[in-house]
């Protein structure tokens, strides 16, 4: 590992002026993806920033009835989370499913949002990906069974990594950014990039310089969520697919879905937004016969890779099942 | 490591076992269960495994490694890494002009004063390489045109060839024919302490800590490498993180270690990393089989006859027994070696046997579902018949009552929803036995007894089950009992490799303590006023046969020694142990067919294991073996970009191994035997594990699944491909 500065800031401020630098800066959270990185040669800071100090890890209530959740909050206490579980279940649910106890333990909410990809070409030294300043995927001539299904026009065909991304975005969460020129509020759905040649070796929109401090969820409203996660393993795996449904209710029966947001994870570059599925469920009542529909219509545009038309069926179910969860039928 | 039932040089007729070492027919600790002695060292942190040795004075060593999978060394350039921090010794594994033969393929090493300005240092090494066109997979490598994996030798080697009986006769008699190719896959041993040495000289001296399977095969192989007489290497292995077959020599790791050291003139240490494990230190080879079967009318096995092939890297082999274990009375089998770029097969616990097993055992219940036979009754009329050594009748009848086997359903499982459950079924086979250990014991006048072997316990319990022996020989308690093992400077004991531990220390054990008794009955039998052979130990005491009251506690027995304490050396025996194995294993599983996940709710394993020793590190033996499997069947995978060659899953985040949560019931039913003396049983419960899961999978799901691992890939497309024909 390059030998690196290290900078423990204590506010916000000092933790932004202290990754404006000259040289490579990085900000190290919880460490469950940096360290990993630093240690395989991935990246070689100069300087690395401790902003556990320097950010808010608590959750606060937000005037409108929302929630305003710390970016150095522990993966395991937005877990147990009581508010957080009460008005946002799909993300309790999505942050219970990560990783292992020891992972939540050290694992912080930024840093989830922020990792790099898990991807096996990009963690590997050797090949020399897009993502590392290369000029090819090697997952498209190679072993794609994990990468995406959705948004494959490249040049990258990752899948992003975050868990807490999809349900964030399904609620309509916004991200607080603070750079050095002050802070701004970027909505979850605006805050990942699709790869594009020129900005294939990031994944969001966050500058070099800045920090993501919170991410603000708005009050839920009348909504029934549902989140379901297909693992190979029962867990410490990453998920093949996962799904969350944020449905709005109405009609006389109150069983009508008005409008729906459906976030696929780990079938493309970004957390995934399923308009096609969506659209299935606007104005459908909300039972089985509906979530299989749902499904259906969410894999209508997918263009799987060489080795990964299986994850058509898994995100298939994956979004069935997380409808069938919202409306409390009971799933495998 | 692999020897099948009735193969192997002819032995000499065994001598006839003195009556005076005998096992005794009413054992007080003999097939109990005992607690491991060092549990509590391990668990608290307090027993020392290699990688916890540390010397005055030590550093770290770091080897360089080819990254690409086929190459010749253009030139190697040493001098900026001389100069980096902390820098003590550098040298060249290889020449320029060596020819490169897989990814991690060591070329060069360094030692610096701390692990990270190693692992730092070594990356300053500049190697060119002409960088040499690869075959990454069988596939690749078997094509017509294929780059070759070497410049020196071609892709493929003809190797076993078989037949036995009339194939022609044997397809006439088939009322049916199945026809298929079946496959498993390259795994790695994944030893939870990965390979690697401590060496420090001493002079021209060499004492090496060694994550070792064998002590004194390790002091072999570094005497040979090193050049020095093997007097004057001493290697200790007190603890072991597991080794699976990986871990017998000292490998380029070790003799690299020991010539850092000497460079350095200080002690050095060289672990590996996980990456590096995955990479260099072994694996299972893969294994193909292109077959085509006959069964009668009446279910009766009537011809087999087999394609097979397989790899087992750059440069070995890949075989395994096939047909596995039924009687196919007339077969043919042709095998082929496969050369590819990438790490080197080593011995697998049970080297051959799970993928003979897998690719038998997925043939047998299409050959039953034909012959509309249940697949245990299908079995049990191709069995071998029984014998103390081949169990499996017995354990399919046994296993399918305790199993609840009679609630099966036939293939596909017709419960509605998406969660199908179904049982399977497989067999096994192993040989085992002892051979050749010798032990050492000493009784001292203040009746303290130490039993000094130089075996190693490589997490199988061989430290508990020498006291076990000393003690239940001695007739004292267990902590009377002070076991040494794991050094060459104990008498010597094998390898732990082929299930022989157990067999081969347990009888030497036994001869040695008994051989000291009698030493010490002749101290003590003029004091009681009898004749020795008229003494027992037992309980603590030694007494006149049949008259407790005519004895003394073993403390004052042993005061009657006065200043010259009881030595005495002793080695395993005929009659004592002996070898051959069978098993049977059963197991259910759930498939979730919208998602292609496969969860496996229980096994029950059958397995014959002789006289137990310690039952609860016998068991312990068979949940390991059953685990492993479990990750065999459905996690494990060692996975080569098939472009560029390289490894993209050397972690344990993609290489998956099962978690707790993955783990199901599973039940063990040993068969004490103790008139056969000690079995070992290290491999045998690892061979059927996954041929059952994998069965089970395909009575659940109605379709078969001809390769592993399990993946939901495989599993989505089978559903969607194919329906196999249900009974």
């Amino acid at each position: 590992m390059k030998a690196f500065a290290y900078v423990n800031a204590t506010s916000e401020r000092e933790a932004v002026a202290a990754l404006k630098f000259d040289g490579i800066a990085l900000p190290l959270a919880g460490g469950q993806d940096l360290l990993a990185r630093m240690k395989d040669y991935i990246d070689s800071p100069d300087r690395v920033v401790n902003v556990k100090n320097a950010l808010d890890a608590t959750v606060t209530a937000t005037p409108d009835g929302g929630l305003k959740i710390g970016g150095a909050m522990k993966v395991v206490d937005l877990a147990e989370h009581a508010q957080v579980a009460k008005l946002y279940p799909a993300v309790a649910a999505a942050a219970i499913e990560i990783g292992t106890p020891q992972i939540r333990n050290q694992a912080t909410v930024g840093g989830n949002i922020n990792q790099r990809p898990r991807c096996w070409y990009y963690r590997n030294e050797e090949f020399v990906c897009y993502k590392k300043g290369g000029s090819r995927c090697f997952a498209v001539n190679g072993e794609n069974q994990y990468h995406a299904i959705f948004g494959n026009d490249g040049p990258s065909h990752i899948v992003h990594p975050s868990s807490l991304a999809v349900p964030f975005l399904a609620y309509g969460a916004k991200f607080r950014v603070l750079g050095p020129n002050g802070e701004r509020e970027i909505a979850a759905a605006e805050y990942f990039t699709m790869p594009t040649l020129q900005n294939v070796m990031k994944e969001n929109v966050l500058a070099d310089e800045e920090l993501l401090t919170h991410v603000i969820l708005p009050a839920p409203g009348n909504v029934k969520s549902g989140h379901y996660e297909v693992r190979y393993k029962a867990s410490h795996d990453w998920p093949l697919v996962f799904a969350t449904i944020v449905l709005a209710l109405g009609g006389t029966s109150g069983n009508t879905i008005r409008s729906a947001r459906v976030v696929l994870g780990a079938v493309a570059p970004v957390p995934w937004r399923s308009k096609a599925a969506e659209d299935a469920l606007a104005g459908k009542p909300l039972n089985e016969q509906t979530a299989a529909l749902a499904g259906e219509a969410a894999v209508k545009e997918a263009k799987p890779m060489s080795g990964n038309a299986y994850k058509i069926q898994i995100t298939r179910t994956a979004v069935k099942r997380a409808i069938m969860n919202a409306a409390g039928i009971k799933t495998a | 490591m692999f020897r099948q039932r009735g193969g192997g040089p002819a032995q000499p007729p065994p001598k006839p076992l003195d009556p005076r070492y005998k096992w005794p027919e009413k054992p007080t600790l003999l097939g109990t269960s005992v607690k491991r002695l060092d549990g509590p060292d391990k668990v608290t942190g307090r027993a020392r495994y290699t990688y916890d040795i540390n010397r005055p004075g030590m550093i770290y060593g770091r080897i360089v490694r080819s990254p690409v999978p086929h190459a010749k060394i253009t030139s190697i350039d040493l001098s900026a890494v001389q100069k980096a921090p902390g820098v003590k010794a550098v040298l060249a594994w290889k020449e320029a002009g060596a020819e490169l033969f897989y990814q991690g393929d060591p070329v060069a090493a360094v030692a610096a004063d701390t692990e990270e300005r190693a692992r730092d240092a070594a990356r300053l090494v500049r190697v060119r390489y002409e960088t040499l066109p690869h075959v990454a997979t069988e596939a690749q490598a078997m094509a017509a045109d294929a780059p070759q994996w070497s410049t020196a030798q071609a892709n493929t080697r003809a190797g076993t060839r078989q037949e036995t009986g009339d194939l022609e006769t044997g397809f006439k008699q088939a009322a049916h024919i199945v026809e298929q190719t079946y496959s498993t896959h390259v795994i790695g041993h994944v030893c939870l302490e990965t390979h690697g040495t401590v060496c420090e000289w001493e002079g021209d001296k060499l004492t090496a800590w060694v994550s070792t399977q064998g002590c004194h095969q390790a002091a072999q192989g570094f005497a040979q490498a090193l050049g020095i007489p093997q007097t004057d290497v001493r290697v200790i292995t007190q603890y072991m993180g597991g080794g699976f077959g990986s871990k017998f020599a000292p490998d380029a790791q070790g003799i690299i270690c020991a010539k850092l050291a000497k460079l350095a003139n200080a002690p050095v240490k060289l672990m590996l990393d996980r990456r590096e494990e995955h990479l260099d230190t072994g694996n299972r080879p893969s294994a193909f089989a292109h077959i085509k079967a006959g069964v009668s009318a009446d279910g009766m096995l009537t011809a087999f006859d087999a394609t097979s092939w397989g790899t087992g890297g750059a440069g070995q082999g890949a075989n395994f027994p096939l047909p596995y274990l039924y009687q196919f009375p007339n077969r043919r089998r042709a095998h082929t070696d496969v050369y590819i770029n990438a790490g080197t097969q080593r011995a697998m616990r049970a080297p051959g046997h799970p993928q003979g097993c897998f690719l038998t055992e997925i043939l047998m219940d299409e050959l039953a579902d034909r012959v509309k036979m249940d697949p245990v009754e299908f079995r049990i009329k191709n069995a071998p018949k029984l014998a103390p050594n081949a169990m499996w009748i017995e354990y399919f009848q046994r296993g399918a009552k305790q199993f609840g086997w009679d609630k099966r359903h036939p293939t596909g499982d017709p419960t509605p929803g998406p969660i199908k459950t179904g049982m399977g079924v497989s067999a096994h086979l192993w040989g085992g036995g002892g051979r050749g250990s010798q032990s050492h014991v000493d009784i001292m006048s203040d009746g303290s007894v130490v039993v000094k072997c130089g075996t190693q316990d490589i997490g199988t319990g061989t430290r508990t089950i020498v006291a076990m022996v000393a003690a239940e020989s001695l007739g004292l308690p267990i902590s009377a009992i002070k076991p040494e093992i794991g050094d060459t400077q104990y008498p010597f004991s094998g390898g732990s490799g082929g299930s022989t531990t157990a067999a081969s220390v347990s009888p030497a054990i036994r001869v040695t303590t008994m051989k000291a008794l009698d030493a010490l009955y002749a101290k003590v039998a003029p004091v009681l006023g009898t004749d020795a052979q008229n003494l027992v130990a037992e309980g603590g005491r030694i007494h006149v046969k049949g008259d407790t009251s005519k004895g003394l506690a073993w403390k004052d027995a042993c005061k009657h020694l006065g200043t010259e304490p009881i030595s005495v050396d002793g080695a395993w025996t005929d009659g004592l142990s002996s070898s051959g194995t069978s098993g049977v294993q059963f197991s259910e599983v759930t498939v979730d067919i919208e998602t292609g996940i496969v969860k496996v709710k229980r096994i029950l394993a059958m397995q014959d294991c002789g006289l137990i020793v310690d039952k609860l590190t016998a068991e312990s033996q068979v949940y390991g073996g059953v685990i492993a499997a479990l990750n065999f069947a459905l996690f494990e995978d060692r996975l080569l970009d098939r472009v560029t060659g390289q490894m993209v899953n050397p972690n344990m985040e993609f290489y998956l191994l099962a978690g707790m949560s993955d783990i199901p019931k599973i039940e063990i039913v040993l068969n004490n035997m103790p008139e056969r003396g000690v079995v070992g049983i290290g491999e045998p419960p690892t061979v059927s594990t996954a041929s059952a899961i994998a069965n089970a999978v395909r009575n659940a799901t109605g379709v078969t699944i001809r390769s592993l691992p399990l993946h939901p890939h495989k599993v989505l497309a089978a559903l969607e491909q194919e329906r196999a024909g249900g009974t």
